[in-house]
């Protein structure tokens, strides 16, 4: 690893400060670290030292180095390279450094990586007693900010299809994280854990999000209502044991015995699953598709036991 | 191949340089707190920056770094007089926990003002391409707070996940903490003498009594974490892909991960809770052991069966 640390700087070194594109030949023949290699292993050991950079932020780039296109080399332009600096105060630092602390995301504290670029974390006075995990991918959910700032077009495999999107925003809800964007059906929702293969366009900017678009305006689903499904309106009973909670997460006014909603459903396993897990507490009274998949669905369950 | 660890370690270094260059001498406590440091960390990092530079490679071409005394000093390194640009994991992940935590109604106004300017500097779609929500729950959250900070005892009414019971306790509230889409509360609860965690949806009445308590010296890191106590149930249960959500919303153990199976084991203060699961997750789920479980499924699924008969 140190070997690896020490040519990565002198790359990244090099790139910054060569005045014009370098070829790989000329990194090869020039960095230190790369001499006394095989072609095979210095192409192998360039290729990975590029990935690193590119983890890191670095934004490198290949030029053609003549108007005919037949060579091309690498730089990074210092002003791409270097962190814009959003001006915080030390009051402002300490904030975030606290939020940092407080919040992670894919079960780690990404927040305070950001925060060494920004000129590192803040003490903060004892700890917080309260906290929050974002749950997720992060890797995933980096990517697709990335491709949404960037307005890159993005492909994934969702639920056995595969969907090209324009992304347009995420937003975290109720423990998921969702994807807004357009795709050749229009504008839809998904959830992000169940995105699989995700790639991302080479090309930036090829489209543009619609006037006034807020990913706020997710917040408006129900988990229930995210989903390609043909939408149906579900009457659903509780139990006055259950009822109160029920309401609340409907946003409903706590009854005084059972409750009897309605709700408009998009997405049918959603909801099956949500009514199943109060057992024998809530019931669907209609529509009759919803009740034959509930019955399906116990009886697969009871038939999966060994 | 490239390991985490490298990149995380070089992304310190490049961090570490620009701050040190701008304050041409930088404390060296000061230092080790700003980047989280521990002292031989940095002075192998330091050791590493310093045999790096430009092509040559002689002593001109070389970046100076090494502590003085109680002085972290850097020089000749004019190329890196800033930090690479936040990758969008970063930037998502700052931004996420400021916007959670402004969700959370405990934003000073400094907050704001920090997650406008990151906003505006870093990425400028941001401001409409994210949302970051963390329930309504914020009158028992603020509450449950309040109480933790102030150690203050509270009495809850409150519905047991699984157990179907209602129950009234004292619990003296130790941390608060969104996780998996819910709020929930880590004490010391009276009523089992014992740690317990509990949903705050699941708290139908809160009361925050007069009475004070200790708060312990440390305390667990918050989290639902996957710990069996001994009067859980558990059980062994294969989830093929439809159902890996399962280990994402729920504390498990994996016992073996094939990808297109994993196996899992699952548990909980009683059998309700497993088996509802398994209802939920219909064919793709398979319960392997676990003999209460099994009962309570039977018995349940048949109920279910004949309500939807």
């Amino acid at each position: 690893m140190q070997n690896v640390i020490e040519r990565t700087l002198n790359l990244l070194i090099f790139l910054l400060e060569s005045p014009i594109p370098v070829t790989a030949d000329e990194v090869r023949n020039t960095v230190s670290g790369y001499a006394d290699q095989s072609d095979e292993a210095f192409h192998r050991m360039f290729e990975r030292d590029k990935d690193v950079l590119r983890r890191l932020g670095v934004p490198i780039e290949l030029k053609a180095l003549d108007a005919w296109e037949v060579d091309y080399g690498y730089i990074v332009d210092p002003a791409e390279y270097a962190v814009p600096d959003p001006g915080l105060t030390e009051e402002e630092r300490v904030a975030l450094s606290v939020a940092a602390r407080m919040v992670r995301l894919g079960g780690s504290h990404v927040g305070l990586d950001a925060l060494l670029k920004l000129g590192g974390m803040e003490r903060s006075v004892g700890m917080e007693p309260i906290g929050a995990d974002l749950g997720a991918e992060a890797d995933v959910l980096g990517a697709l900010f990335g491709a949404i700032t960037e307005r890159r077009a993005i492909e994934f495999k969702y639920r056995d299809n595969i969907r090209h999107l324009e992304p347009y925003g995420i937003a975290h809800r109720r423990g998921h994280w969702y994807l807004v964007g357009k795709g050749s059906s229009g504008e839809r929702l998904y959830r992000v854990d169940r995105i699989e293969k995700l790639t991302v366009s080479e090309e930036a900017g090829t489209f543009r999000k619609p006037v006034g678009f807020d990913a706020k305006t997710i917040m408006d689903y129900q988990p229930w209502e995210a989903g390609g499904d043909p939408e149906v309106e579900a009457t659903i009973r509780f139990d006055s044991e259950v009822a109160w909670w029920a309401a609340r997460t409907l946003g409903l006014d706590e009854p005084a015995g059972e409750l009897v909603a309605t709700v408009p459903v998009a997405n049918h396993d959603a909801l099956v699953g949500w009514v199943l897990s109060f057992g024998s507490s809530a019931e669907v009274i209609e529509p009759d598709s919803l009740r034959e998949e509930i019955r399906a669905k116990v009886s697969a369950a009871l038939e999966a036991v060994t | 191949m490239t390991s985490s660890r490298t990149v995380s370690r070089l992304s310190r270094i490049l961090a570490l340089i620009p701050y040190v260059l701008e304050k041409q001498s930088a404390d060296l406590s000061d230092v080790l707190e700003k980047f989280g440091y521990s002292e031989d960390q940095l002075t192998r990092d330091l050791n590493t920056v310093f045999v790096c530079g430009l092509p040559g490679y002689g002593p001109g071409d070389l970046m100076e770094a090494y502590i003085d005394e109680d002085e972290v000093i850097i020089d000749a390194a004019d190329y890196f007089t800033r930090a690479p640009r936040l990758t969008p994991t970063e930037a998502l992940g700052l931004l996420a926990a400021g916007m959670t935590v402004i969700g959370m109604g405990e934003a000073t106004p400094a907050l704001e003002s920090a997650v406008r300017k990151l906003t505006k500097a870093a990425i400028p779609e941001a401001e409409t391409a994210l949302s970051v929500d963390v329930l309504d729950e914020t009158d028992s959250v603020g509450a449950l707070r309040q109480a933790a900070a102030d150690g203050r005892v509270v009495r809850i009414v409150y519905r047991s996940v699984g157990k179907e019971e209602t129950t009234e306790r004292e619990v003296e509230p130790w941390s608060v903490f969104a996780t998996l889409g819910r709020w929930y509360v880590t004490g010391h609860c009276r009523l089992v003498d014992d740690e317990r965690t509990f949903r705050v949806d699941r708290i139908k009445e809160l009361e925050v009594t007069g009475e004070g308590f200790e708060v312990p010296s440390s305390l667990p890191e918050p989290g639902v974490g996957y710990a069996v106590s001994e009067s859980d149930v558990t059980c062994e249960i294969r989830l093929d892909t439809r159902s890996r959500w399962v280990l994402e919303y729920y504390p498990v153990e994996i016992l073996e991960d094939e990808g297109e199976h994993v196996t899992i084991r699952f548990a909980a203060p009683d059998a309700e809770v497993p088996a509802r699961l398994l209802l939920r997750l219909g064919a793709g789920a398979t319960l392997l052991s676990g003999d209460d479980v099994q009962e309570r499924l039977r018995v349940l699924g048949n109920e279910l069966l004949s309500m939807y008969g």
